[in-house]
């Protein structure tokens, strides 16, 4: 498998998933067709877990604002990190800026969704 | 069309940000959006209530970009149009999001009773309802995750709703969502 790279726009993150084991998506997401956009970022996710030969992976999740569609695309992204949490060693990190506390909430909202995961709650200043 | 008298109407209800009317594409959501994100920078306002301010705008401009029929014709065509208004109280208690647009009466039987729903929740019930719904994925469709009423409801203070009739089959369908002004910048 290839890593993955899609430049941001104005209304997608950046996002960068790398077969070394590092996944991350930086940014605003609102994209027109949420499911389809995200479906190749889904897609390489499992992938990884199937075929990928490193032992770790860590995630960063830097998104600043997003629409309800995105919320239930990282809710899914989420769901497959925690069905795989015993065969790699996963560690999330959901980075927010320090007054974003919409950012802060829906990061606390997945911390409570899936209590298993390693995920870590870091506030920029 | 009498611009000046467009303009009175605007002054008439505090400060107007954005008005839009006609056809919405991504692309234009994705403009309107830089322009609040400048008119927020302009106002000194903080991120918490500006991004409420953004994600309220654009739920409902996609919703419309999604959902809105065509008016004036006698089709039940998709026609992704609408009017949208972005703005300030002159009270100072906060800003408003209104959106306006014409859906089908199976449209109206999916969203008035979830609206219905919502307006007898208080906020932390919503939170969990949201939370409940994202997981369940019982209102998955091709477009979105069935989530953004609650969405919505999450960040502002209130919200005022109105389906009247255009004919038998077919509503406009108005939707304004109070987002209240952060406490320590009211000083």
């Amino acid at each position: 498998m290839q890593d993955l790279v899609i430049e941001q726009t104005q209304y997608t993150p950046a996002i960068s998933m790398l077969t070394e084991g590092k996944i991350s998506l930086i940014g605003k997401s609102y994209p027109e067709n949420t499911f389809e956009f995200y479906k190749p970022v889904i897609q390489w996710l499992n992938s990884f877990f199937e075929e990928g030969s490193v032992d770790s992976l860590s995630v960063t999740f830097e998104i600043i604002y997003f629409n309800s569609s995105s919320s239930k695309v990282f809710f899914d992204f989420f769901d497959v990190l925690n069905l795989n949490k015993e065969d790699k060693n996963i560690h999330v990190i959901w980075q927010h800026d320090v007054d974003n506390e919409s950012a802060l909430e829906a990061g606390e909202d997945f911390v409570d969704d899936f209590p298993d995961l390693n995920i870590t709650i870091k506030t920029t200043d | 069309m009498n611009i000046s008298a467009i303009k009175n109407i605007f002054d008439s209800e505090g400060i107007v940000f954005l008005v839009y009317t006609g056809f919405l594409s991504q692309t234009v959501i994705s403009a309107m959006t830089s322009s609040l994100e400048k008119e927020a920078e302009h106002g000194g306002l903080g991120i918490s209530e500006s991004t409420h301010i953004y994600t309220v705008f654009i739920e409902m401009a996609q919703n419309i970009m999604n959902y809105s029929r065509a008016q004036w014709d006698d089709s039940h065509q998709p026609k992704p149009e609408g009017l949208i208004v972005v703005g300030k109280y002159t009270s100072g208690s906060g800003y408003y999001v209104q959106a306006q647009n014409v859906v089908l009466r199976e449209d109206k039987e999916k969203i008035e009773p979830k609206l219905i729903e919502i307006q007898s929740m208080d906020v932390d019930a919503i939170k969990k309802r949201y939370r409940e719904v994202r997981k369940s994925g019982r209102d998955v469709h091709a477009k979105g995750g069935g989530i953004g009423f609650y969405e919505i409801a999450k960040r502002c203070s209130y919200f005022e709703y109105q389906f009247k009739p255009i004919d038998n089959d077919k509503f406009e369908f108005s939707l304004t969502a109070n987002i209240a002004k952060k406490k320590e910048l009211e000083n």
